[in-house]
């Protein structure tokens, strides 16, 4: 059984068996969403960001903040140009320096998979598709689907003016459809598969190798973000020198926004040896955590990942060479060893501090399965040469503190716009 | 290393014999700190003289054993570390078994180290438990598992202990399952002996629940098997989490098996224990409400401050004990969740706190894109 919690612009619970009504109302709007400017489309967007955060209901909730920044007219005109290289493309042919015209139209409708692990991540995934011009459904947990639905309800409210003509937020509304269902219900997850033209998979192992094997046509697109893990290393100069305690700050914010659960979750900081110990350190950090706002310092747990935290407190404090610094309460977890590796995510803020002789060391540690490490190198040649060594390896972004959780593209290594649409051209005569 | 200092030993073992030698649900629960404190704190002393890694753990949390006034702040140990680490108290020497319970869903075992004078503890403990149930006089014990689960040469389990420990009352023992072909199935020869034989002697029976539902039951049913026993009562324990999958609730459970035993359902007595604290068992009074007994204490804990809940607020049940010198059996954290019902006022007339059993901590977590580094 499927709950459709959005079609057509309505926001009205219902059932259904299969997607052919969501599929034939997509269609149907998407068309009109295509004739939307890009440029109208941004600035509705921009309207919505600025919606948003005056939204009481809303604007508290982590993330939401984020997403009203990210909603700038400016940042939405980075994100196309990187993508399409010249924005003009996604409403028109284009001239390319070639004999030929070019044009990037959208791939059709885009079935989303979003995980369970971050409040936020359908909202980017759908303007991602908006932006492309596709239209939507998203498979969506049920938890948050209230906080989407807050978020998308603006849009009709919006209207803005562009080269004289007025343009509605309903338009890109009515091309978004959300949905849930059991995602072990085969045969519900092969129809939806099939609906698409694209599909964006946000998932762990399993479910993203689940999912890619769903039958789907042959001229679908997979972009799919997996299971991946986030760090950081801060060099010797870096930690003498005067932002670095307050880049703490930021190390302890990158750690608990969405509570370790994302990504881009910092796990282990490495610390090269410098004047400081490893325990000056972690009280250093014991007082950025401290001082968060109560939305970030306490955050609701399952009492599965107390358990988690619970046990590796112990751990630390049972063992040799290990140390501990945590509160009476699970808010936040310091764990040092001197093991020059990468540690298993207990996430709910559980940060592992090493020290290691060179930031270097961390680079055999990279692999495939690294999307971000935020590093404190203040040497510009050392910089590029670990993040070229780093990146070569496998990680997908090399950030500073408190910017790791920024919504950039590209993403993983993708550039996700570029994905959702098939680059068409119109030859001269 | 360095044994606890005798006087202090003696001194401690005096409190917990007395202790031993009361009715266990006598105590109101205003007692249990003035009672287990000062026995608690010399075995902490002890743990922390004998074994550094128990040292660490509490110097790491800023403990200084004398300080510690009431029984919330005593630190608990959470039950996987018994898999993770060697939890000794006493000298090595001292140690006269070490059980390894593979726990319920197998794995890396618990390891629980047993001195002479723990071991002895632990049998009077459950002793003075199973009296206050079942009365003192042995009875006929039924098994419902196989005969296997008491082999010395099987792993220690959940199920093991419960055979072992609840035989205390046994005057003749019978399993009523077999093992044929890696299946357990009915003994049906014994079956019908004990049937012919002491349908009119006092019966105690024990088995895990799962068993008992998904196999005794099943093929009891089949064979349209029936006992009427004068006097029976089961001890049932474990299993709940794949009870809840089968969607079968307590009150169900109880009334389908005292059915087929011809006993009362509120003589159907789920019990909450485990390995890592032998000796004590949280068996349902008739209300369906565990009791504590005077030589142990229950803390439900919030899963996130950590804090004790009150009644009513669901939590991580904290199991504590004065029964061992030999292991770090002081305070146990569990990885079950609890709900304390009351104190000293349950209408079955036992003292000290009670608590209901609310389900296993969920392991499952959705990970989502944040996961492991391994490719």
């Amino acid at each position: 059984m499927i709950t459709c919690h959005l079609v057509d612009g309505k926001f009205e619970k219902q059932s259904c068996t299969d997607f052919d009504g969501i599929v034939t109302s997509i269609n149907r709007n998407r068309e009109v969403l295509t004739a939307l400017p890009v440029d109208a489309i941004i600035k509705i967007l921009d309207g919505l960001g600025k919606r948003v955060l005056k939204n009481p209901e809303i604007n508290t909730v982590p993330g939401v903040s984020f997403i009203s920044l990210w909603l700038r007219r400016e940042n939405l005109d980075k994100i196309c140009q990187i993508n399409y290289s010249d924005k003009r493309y996604i409403d028109g042919f284009g001239k390319t320096g070639q004999n030929f015209l070019m044009m990037a139209q959208p791939r059709g409708i885009v079935c989303q998979w979003i995980a369970a692990n971050m409040p936020t991540l359908g909202f980017f995934s759908v303007v991602q598709a908006i932006l492309s011009k596709n239209g939507s459904i998203v498979k969506m947990p049920e938890e948050y689907v209230p906080l989407i639905s807050s978020i998308l309800r603006e849009l009709p409210a919006i209207s803005v003016e562009y080269e004289g003509k007025t343009y509605s937020g309903k338009t890109i509304l009515d091309a978004i459809a959300l949905v849930s269902f059991e995602g072990r219900t085969q045969e519900t997850s092969e129809q939806f598969s099939l609906a698409a033209d694209c599909r964006i998979i946000f998932g762990g192992s399993e479910a993203v190798r689940i999912i890619s094997r769903l039958p789907c046509r042959d001229h679908c697109e997979t972009v799919i973000f997996g299971p991946k893990y986030s760090f950081a290393v801060f060099d010797r100069e870096f930690i003498a020198s005067e932002g670095f305690r307050k880049s703490l700050d930021l190390v302890a914010k990158d750690v608990a926004v969405f509570n370790q659960m994302a990504c881009s979750s910092p796990h282990v900081l490495f610390l090269e040896k410098s004047r400081y110990s490893v325990e000056t350190i972690a009280s250093w950090l014991k007082e950025s955590f401290e001082k968060m706002p109560p939305v970030l310092r306490h955050q609701p747990i399952s009492s599965g990942m107390s358990a988690r935290i619970i046990n590796a407190r112990a751990e630390y404090q049972l063992a040799d060479g290990r140390n501990c610094i945590a509160p009476q309460d699970l808010g936040w977890t310091i764990l040092m060893n001197q093991e020059p590796c990468l540690e298993e995510p207990v996430q709910g803020k559980c940060i592992f501090l090493k020290e290691i002789g060179s930031a270097d060391e961390v680079i055999p540690l990279v692999n495939h399965k690294i999307q971000a490490i935020s590093i404190g190198i203040l040497d510009p040649v050392k910089r590029e040469s670990f993040a070229r060594q780093a990146t070569y390896r496998g990680a997908d972004r090399i950030v500073i503190p408190g910017t790791i959780h920024d919504f950039t593209l590209p993403w993983d290594g993708i550039m996700t716009l570029n994905r959702l649409v098939r680059w068409v051209i119109l030859k001269h005569s | 290393m360095m044994p606890c200092a005798e006087d202090d030993r003696s001194h401690s073992s005096r409190l917990r014999d007395i202790l031993l030698s009361k009715e266990p649900y006598s105590e109101s629960d205003a007692h249990k700190c003035e009672t287990l404190m000062p026995i608690l704190r010399e075995q902490l002393k002890g743990a922390r003289e004998n074994n550094p890694q128990i040292d660490h753990f509490l110097t790491r949390q800023g403990i200084i054993v004398d300080d510690l006034q009431n029984l919330e702040e005593v630190p608990f140990m959470p039950v996987q570390m018994f898999k993770r680490f060697d939890l000794r108290t006493c000298p090595e020497q001292a140690i006269a078994k070490i059980l390894q319970s593979s726990g319920t869903t197998g794995g890396t075992p618990s390891r629980i180290p047993l001195d002479k004078s723990t071991a002895m503890n632990q049998i009077r403990a459950l002793k003075t438990i199973l009296a206050d149930y079942l009365g003192k006089n042995r009875k006929i014990f039924l098994v419902i598992d196989h005969e296997g689960i008491n082999s010395p040469s099987m792993a220690f389990s959940a199920r093991t202990a419960g055979v072992r420990g609840l035989s205390i009352y046994a005057k003749k023992t019978f399993y009523l399952l077999k093992e044929e072909n890696g299946k357990l199935v009915l003994n049906l020869p014994v079956i019908r002996d004990v049937m012919e034989k002491y349908s009119q002697d006092d019966v105690y029976a024990f088995g895990f629940t799962y068993i008992i539902w998904t196999t005794f039951y099943e093929q009891v049913k089949k064979e349209g098997l029936r006992f009427s026993f004068k006097n029976f009562t089961l001890f049932h324990g474990g299993g709940w989490k794949k009870m809840q999958d089968l969607a079968v609730s307590k009150d169900e459970f109880s009334a389908s098996i005292a059915a087929i035993f011809g006993a009362q359902p509120e003589n159907i007595l789920d019990f909450y224990g485990m390995a890592e604290q032998t000796g004590i068992i949280f068996v349902d009074c008739k209300e369906g409400h565990k009791h504590v007994p005077a030589f142990s204490q229950v803390i439900i804990r919030d899963p996130y401050t950590l804090q004790p809940c009150p009644p009513g607020k669901p939590g991580l049940i904290e199991v504590m004990s004065v029964l061992a010198d030999s292991y770090y059996d002081q305070a146990v954290l569990t990885e079950d969740l609890g709900v304390l019902v009351g104190v000293d006022d349950c209408p079955c007339g036992r003292k000290g706190r009670y608590f209901r059993f609310v389900s296993r901590v969920e392991k499952a977590e959705v990970r989502g894109c944040g996961d492991t580094f391994r490719e």
